[in-house]
């Protein structure tokens, strides 16, 4: 529903607001199209000649109208994606009214008939804010040579350099330690998740979280988790050496039936490149670990 | 193709004792294997063989094989059918009810029983009838040929399934099924004559799914689709002559892979394993090229497979044309630690292609020259492959293996020769097993013999020169080329078979040396040289008197005679002396040629020529001696004990450059903690030229001395500066370098150096802090992401490591450990397996090293009493469906907690596992374990032995591994040491020496009695044909069966089962009649076994002819009932019910008998009618024997 609000939106009044800042004033927005739009029928019905209307009927009727604009804005982006542009222009609409079997050259006519009812613009009432965290300092001025039209400077962020006092960490001790104690970290975290959320055994037993050993389960094949080499293991040596290359994509493209949790282990264990994936199920095994202590 | 009619034996008979003499009366020239349905599912498999002979004597009337397990549904020759029977004595060793528990007993009855279908006696399970309208075409010689249909059903042993339960189809799934087994082992799989002695070529046809291989012995003829198009059918053809224990097959849906610098060569692996199996077999073209080259000679057959498959017998099993590895050698470049292990496997099947697969023996006391021959040209590769000092530290390695072995368990003998008159009756080395067959032999010692008899062809290397050596290697192989390449004459295929004395006088014709005292000493007589020396240096004389002592009278141990080497390190060089070690001359003076006035800032000439600048200031003043070596080249198969001074040790650590020499120095200074022998040490540790072996020995002796000189030790605990020196930052000394493990060298050391220091240990006996911390950090810092190497291997030692640092923990009045008072070290330790544990679900390494250490630590801690002892964890380990090495590290655990907590439990766990695990590694692996470590010994009282377990043990090994040589063989070892050879000391004595036959109304001796008077004969178990008498009086024929309807899976390989099916297919055979047979033999001594197999045809009237059975029901229907009947008095039928029914309150817990009687009871009714329609039909001369082949001799039944 929000996705389709959200491109109904597009297409109908040509904006794309910050509606996916925060969740409060993208209501609003729906609020406001929402009632524009009733009032859009009421009038048309008004046209047509009806006195009153029952709620259900109006709601029902804003509903269709709302979603035939949906689907003119979606067809007319797909048009135009469909020719490498990413603003729809009016010939795009037009092939879609073309498409959803409306006949575009009533429309000039019924725009102009006489007893049309003009609506008010709603009023915008609140203007979403662009949030305050892109913007940073002060916008420099245009030098002179500049014309004012063009383009203000983006924020001194983006291009000024300050050259910084403090050494950045590039202590060879301090950086291993911190290479280490991450690791150390994610693979702590990992594990305790995994442990957390699936079988366990433990080595004493009046207590099983202290020392949470996953639980030990059987392969079905297994030689072939204890031979391959795994992804991670696959990568390193695609870094550390190039001449193995076929027997790399030999094995990369094996069939993967292996077992899931060898699949969700390489791939979120590997380095540092996918630290975000990790320390994702990471943090919150370490809250849950946090709680267990 | 059957080669021309000429009498094999009139052709071996002429070229007098050097040829061949086969055992059996008819000569094997070509056999067809045909397998027309393998089902997966099932595991099952149908089809023929047909056999072509030729008989070499007139009279052949009867035709023994070989065949286990195997339903035999029909035979034929020449298109006649064929009577046959079935009867196999190693199924049921002994009695079942048999209350005789004395291994003596056992092995006697057992190597009976396997000498009762030896091959090479001319026996077998088997015995086919020749049709009597053939016998003329006998007479004259004349081919025969037999066709067999066969099936098998779930086979036990000799061809293993390995069926993974995923979806999928059979090939998706990656099943697959090969032939294994131990020694001639082929029987269990087809019938056939299975000796290596019988050659003949083959063809071979299998039919298989479509998206299956099938790899087999010599070339692919063809593939044909079926019409269907959902099978195919591969054919091979094996030109050359091959014993039927050299023939092997696996079946799967095989990666293929053509070797890309040998296209004659193709290797088979498991699906998703090709880049593994690319990378492992890139290197096995080298070898072949050496092999090749040293012997000068082709390799002998037209193509070579590889097979890498699952669950693995035997890591390498060579046969012809074609080896069986086990998956679990397959490495990717990254792999390290496994590369050198798995060259040596691909080696070590190539060596025996030439030693073993082409060139064959003659009989099992030829074996130690295959052995010898294949593993020593196997040392030829490893020393151009690994270089000298490796090459040297193997024959080291196994020098002291098997002098260990032999000096513990008594001697290995390598050419075993019976009934000779000559002093052979050796007092038997090995009470507990025959040597005379391989398939008695614990394996253990059959590891040992292979390693005695590489050892002894370097002897003779050493005695006749290389040179010579490979010479006579050449001749064997040439010889045999030409014979092999001779289609039609197949008396010449015995040049393709090695014996002892061919291969002696092959020796002296080539060297023209006399090596007989050689082999006098090493081949024809067990046991090793235990030497004693000790030196003094007479200053007057300027001689050095060195005494060498002999140790020849403990168990295991041998005098020697003859030259022995020394060498002498003087100040002026180093000198050779050859000793002639006499019988009584204990002192040899050696005269010195240095003075003992030493020159000073002279260099000291080595050995290799090298002269070196030394500090003498350790030495005496007064001697010129640096250091003496006593037998520096192992050429005696021999223990050293030598005394020489702590200085002389270091001396000889630091200056020798043989690796040999200084490992023994190492091991030596371990009795001097001193500074001195520290530094020494040290020194060598940190020296980059010195072998790395040595230096990682050098480590232990360090953790060692550093542990002895506590008190006194100064500076960091010992190796610390040193690694850190090596492997850590420059800048930061307590960080490691990330890992580069391109010098091999370095990474071996990097791996050793912690598991060394861990063993340090404080005034206290505890681990010092620091170098647990350091152990830690090593751990955290720990850094592989810029190796080209797995660090998988690495990390297992790091665990291993933590490991050796844990210490006995406190334990105040044993109170249960729990985490609150666990100790804050082993808290760390904790933390790390833990973790490590757990991330190798996640990122499983390399053959899973990491889980292998973190069980083997856990275990570790638990002994210790810093966590509470509990096997359930290792029993889950321990599960079917985790790797192979996973299991066994569990496994062992769980055997270590048997012995520590002495739990009746997990012993129990651990048999029922020995029987019914689906991997025979791990049956095997289990009994041996506890044959290690044993939970109580012969010696020594505890809970555990009780009468049950004796009688569970006993069952086992008499009846639960009929399926596998080596498995009975050992559950025979472990009941040697739990229980030792005599009658268990929990069992009560027998209460009654005399027992009423009721039946027979006769009394007889308690048969639990008795028999330990006839083993404590030597004679009978010396002299073969009193072997016969005691196969007879054991009974060793099986009646195991009994159980086959309670128990299905105990009976698939034996012959009620095989009957059973017959009988539910109505099929007319004779095996099943075997069942039952009158144990005559028990109450009455009568010699009967064998007597009448020699082919004469005295029994001819016993034979069934195919019996038109009228199968009753699905009861196996024996017919002892008719069968006693009409066998009177004399040889009871029932000789033995009697006996149980004596016992019968007290046996009553066995319910194995008590349902075996209660079985034949019911059979007895069945059988009345059943004889009379037989003897309707057929008469009484037609009525066939119920107990097969050997009570058809019985000349009361042939009456």
């Amino acid at each position: 529903m929000a996705d389709a609000a959200a491109t109904a939106g597009a297409a109908g009044s040509g904006t794309r607001s910050g509606s996916k800042q925060s969740t409060n004033p993208a209501d609003n927005y729906h609020l406001a199209r929402r009632r524009t739009l009733q009032v859009v029928v009421s009038s048309l019905l008004t046209e047509a000649g009806f006195e009153s209307a029952e709620k259900a009927s109006v709601e029902t009727l804003t509903e269709m109208l709302q979603s035939y604009i949906s689907e003119i804005g979606r067809s007319a982006k797909s048009y135009c994606e469909h020719t490498a542009r990413t603003q729809p222009t009016l010939s795009d609409i037009v092939v879609t009214l073309v498409e959803m079997g409306f006949n575009v050259d009533t429309l000039p006519a019924y725009a102009k008939r006489s007893q049309r009812m003009v609506i008010t613009a709603p009023p915008v009432t609140n203007q979403p804010v662009t949030p305050k965290a892109l913007t940073a300092g002060q916008n420099r001025p245009h030098p002179p040579h500049i014309p004012s039209h063009f383009p203000e400077f983006p924020d001194p962020h983006t291009y000024i350099k300050t050259p910084t006092y403090r050494e950045p960490v590039s202590d060879y001790q301090v950086l291993r330690e911190k290479a280490a104690s991450q690791r150390r970290d994610v693979e702590r975290a990992l594990t305790r998740f995994m442990a957390k959320t699936g079988e366990t055994q433990s080595l004493f037993k009046d207590d099983v979280s202290t020392f949470p050993l996953i639980a030990a389960r059987p392969f079905t094949i297994p030689y072939l988790t204890a031979l391959l080499p795994s992804e991670l293991e696959m990568q390193q040596m695609e870094e550390t050496d190039s001449s193995e290359q076929d027997e790399q994509t030999d094995t990369e493209n094996l069939p993967l039936h292996i077992s899931p949790v060898r699949r969700q282990g390489t791939s979120q264990g590997c380095g540092e490149g996918t630290a975000g994936k990790v320390a994702h199920p990471g943090r919150q095994g370490k809250k849950a670990s946090g709680g267990g202590e | 193709m059957p080669p021309t009619g000429s009498d094999p034996a009139r052709m071996n008979r002429k070229k007098g004792d050097k040829g061949f003499e086969s055992p059996r009366p008819y000569k094997l020239t070509h056999q067809v294997v045909c397998i027309n349905n393998i089902n997966f599912q099932r595991k099952s498999v149908v089809g023929f063989v047909e056999l072509t002979i030729f008989p070499t004597v007139a009279n052949l009337n009867r035709i023994k094989l070989n065949s286990k397990q195997c339903r035999i549904y029909r035979v034929r020759i020449n298109d006649l059918e064929a009577a046959f029977i079935y009867n196999d004595p190693t199924l049921e060793v002994c009695h079942s009810e048999s209350k005789q528990r004395n291994l003596n007993y056992f092995s006697n009855a057992y190597a009976a029983a396997v000498s009762a279908v030896d091959p090479d006696a001319g026996n077998g399970e088997l015995c086919i009838k020749v049709p009597s309208e053939l016998w003329k075409h006998v007479d004259e010689l004349k081919v025969l040929k037999i066709h067999i249909n066969f099936s098998l059903d779930q086979p036990k042993g000799g061809l293993h399934f390995v069926v993974p339960s995923v979806e999928g189809s059979m090939a998706e799934r990656g099943a697959h099924v090969f032939s294994c087994g131990y020694q001639n082992s082929t029987r269990f799989w087809f019938p056939c004559v299975d000796s290596y002695s019988e050659l003949c070529t083959w063809k071979l046809e299998f039919t298989v799914d479509a998206a299956m291989v099938a790899v087999s012995n010599g070339d692919l003829v063809e593939t044909v689709y079926t019409h269907d198009m959902r099978k195919k059918t591969f054919h091979y053809m094996l030109t050359i002559p091959t014993s039927a224990s050299n023939i092997s097959l696996a079946i799967g849906p095989f990666e293929i892979l053509v070797d890309p610098y040998m296209h004659e060569v193709t290797h088979f692996c498991l699906p998703q394993l090709l880049p593994l199996l690319k990378h492992t077999t890139s290197y096995l073209h080298e070898v072949f090229e050496f092999y090749e080259e040293i012997l000068t000679c082709r390799y002998p057959y037209s193509c070579f497979k590889t097979v890498f498959i699952d669950e693995a017998y035997v890591e390498v099993a060579a046969y012809a044309s074609m080896s069986i590895f086990s998956t679990n050698l397959l490495h990717s470049a990254m792999i390290i630690d496994e590369t050198p292990l798995t060259r040596r496997c691909l080696a070590q099947s190539l060596a025996q292609q030439f030693f073993g697969c082409f060139i064959s023996r003659m009989s099992w006391s030829d074996e130690w020259v295959l052995k010898g021959i294949s593993g020593y040209i196997y040392g030829l590769w490893m020393k151009k492959t690994f270089g000298v000092n490796e090459y040297r530290h193997w024959i080291k390695e196994e020098l002291d293996k098997i002098v260990a072995y032999e000096l513990k368990t008594g001697g290995v003998l390598l050419h075993p020769i019976f009934g000779g008159g000559k002093e052979k009756d050796n007092p038997a080395p090995h009470p507990h097993f025959s040597i005379k067959h391989p398939h008695t032999l614990s394996w253990e010692y059959y590891t040992m013999f292979q390693c005695k008899a590489h050892l002894v062809m370097r002897l003779i290397e050493n005695r006749i020169s290389m040179e010579f050596m490979l010479q006579v290697f050449n001749k064997l192989l040439s010889l045999a080329s030409t014979a092999s390449s001779q289609k039609f004459q197949s008396h010449m295929w015995s040049q393709m078979l090695v014996s002892t004395s061919g291969f002696l006088k092959s020796i002296s014709n080539v060297s023209g040396k006399d090596i007989q005292p050689l082999i006098k000493q090493w081949v024809d007589q067990s046991g090793v040289v235990k030497f004693y020396g000790s030196f003094a240096f007479n200053r007057k004389r300027n001689v050095l008197e060195l005494e060498i002592k002999q140790d020849y009278t403990s168990p295991g141990t041998q005098k020697y005679v003859g030259p022995l080497k020394v060498t002498v390190q003087e100040l002026d060089g180093s000198f050779n002396h050859t000793l002639q070690i006499e019988e009584n001359s204990l002192k040899h003076d050696i005269p010195c040629h240095s003075k003992s006035r030493r020159n000073k800032k002279k260099k000291i000439p080595l050995m290799n020529g090298e002269e070196v600048d030394m500090d003498l200031s350790a030495m005496d003043a007064d001697s010129p001696l640096l250091w003496i070596r006593i037998d520096p080249d192992m050429a005696v198969l021999r223990k050293v004990d030598s005394e020489q001074a702590d200085f002389m040790w270091q001396y000889q650590l630091r200056y020798e450059r043989d690796v040999v020499a200084q490992q023994e120095a190492i091991s030596a200074l371990e009795r001097f903690p001193t500074p001195a022998s520290r530094l020494a040490l040290t020194d060598v540790l940190e020296q980059e030229q010195c072998f790395y072996r040595v230096r990682m020995a050098a480590c232990f002796c360090l953790a060692k001395i550093a542990n002895s000189m506590v008190s006194t030790w100064t500076g960091p605990p010992a190796m610390k500066s040193l690694f850190t020196r090596m492997f850590c930052c420059k800048t930061c000394p307590n960080i490691v370098k990330t890992n580069n493990f391109m010098s091999f060298q370095s990474y071996f050391l990097q791996k050793t150096m912690p598991v060394a220091m861990a063993l340090l240990r404080d005034v206290h006996n505890l681990c010092p802090k620091e170098v647990l911390t350091f152990i830690l950090d090593l751990i955290k810092y720990n850094d592989n992401r810029k190796n080209k190497f797995s660090d998988n291997y690495y990390r297992a030692e790091m665990i291993d490591a933590l490991a050796n640092s844990v210490t006995p923990a406190v334990s105040v009045n044993n109170e249960v450990r729990t985490l609150d008072n666990l100790n804050p070290d082993v808290r760390l330790i904790l933390e790390e397996i833990t973790r490590f544990l757990n991330m190798e679900k996640l990122l499983p390494s390399y053959r899973h090293t990491i889980t292998v250490s973190c069980l083997r630590a856990i275990r570790v801690l638990q002994k210790n009493g810093h966590v509470p002892s509990d096997p359930s964890l290792f029993k889950s380990y321990a599960e079917y469906g985790h790797f192979v090495d996973i299991r066994i590290a569990a496994l062992e655990a769980v055997v270590d907690y048997t012995k520590v907590d002495r739990s009746y439990e997990e012993l129990q766990w651990l048999l029922t596992m020995v029987q019914n695990d689906p991997v025979p590694y791990v049956r095997h692996k289990i009994l041996n374990m506890l044959t290690k470590n044993p939970p109580f010994t012969k010696s020594m009282e505890s809970p555990l032995c009780n009468e049950a377990l004796v009688d569970q043990l006993w069952k086992l090994m008499n009846s639960g591994t009929s399926h596998d040589w080596r498995l009975r063989c050992g559950a025979v070892d472990l009941y040697f040491t739990l229980f030792g050879l005599s009658r268990p000391s929990c069992l009560p004595l027998p209460e009654l020496g005399l027992v009423l036959n009721l039946k027979e109304k006769k009394a007889v001796l308690n048969p639990t009695i008795i028999p330990e008077a006839i083993a404590g004969n030597q004679e009978a178990a010396v002299n073969p044909s009193s072997h016969t008498q005691l196969v007879g009086f054991q009974n060793p024929f099986s009646s195991s069966q009994d159980e086959e309807e309670i128990d299905m899976d105990t009976v698939h390989d034996s012959q009620a089962f095989i009957s059973h099916h017959l009988n539910m297919l109505e099929r007319p055979s004779t095996p099943g009649l075997s069942k039952y047979r009158p144990a005559n033999s028990r109450s009455a001594l009568i010699p009967q076994h064998s007597a009448g197999c020699d082919g004469t045809p005295t029994t001819k009237p016993q034979w069934n002819m195919e019996l038109p059975r009228k199968g009753t029901g699905k009861e196996q229907p024996p017919l002892e009932m008719s069968v006693h009947a009409a066998a009177a008095a004399p040889l009871s039928v029932f000789g033995k019910e009697p006996a149980s029914s004596k016992h019968s309150e007290h046996h009553h817990h066995h319910h194995h008998e008590h349902k075996k009687k209660k079985k034949k009871h019911k059979h007895k009714h069945k059988h009345k009618h059943r004889r009379d329609g037989r003897e309707r039909g057929r008469g009484p001369l037609a009525f066939p024997s119920p107990a097969g082949g050997r009570s058809a001799r019985s000349p009361s039944l042939s009456d």
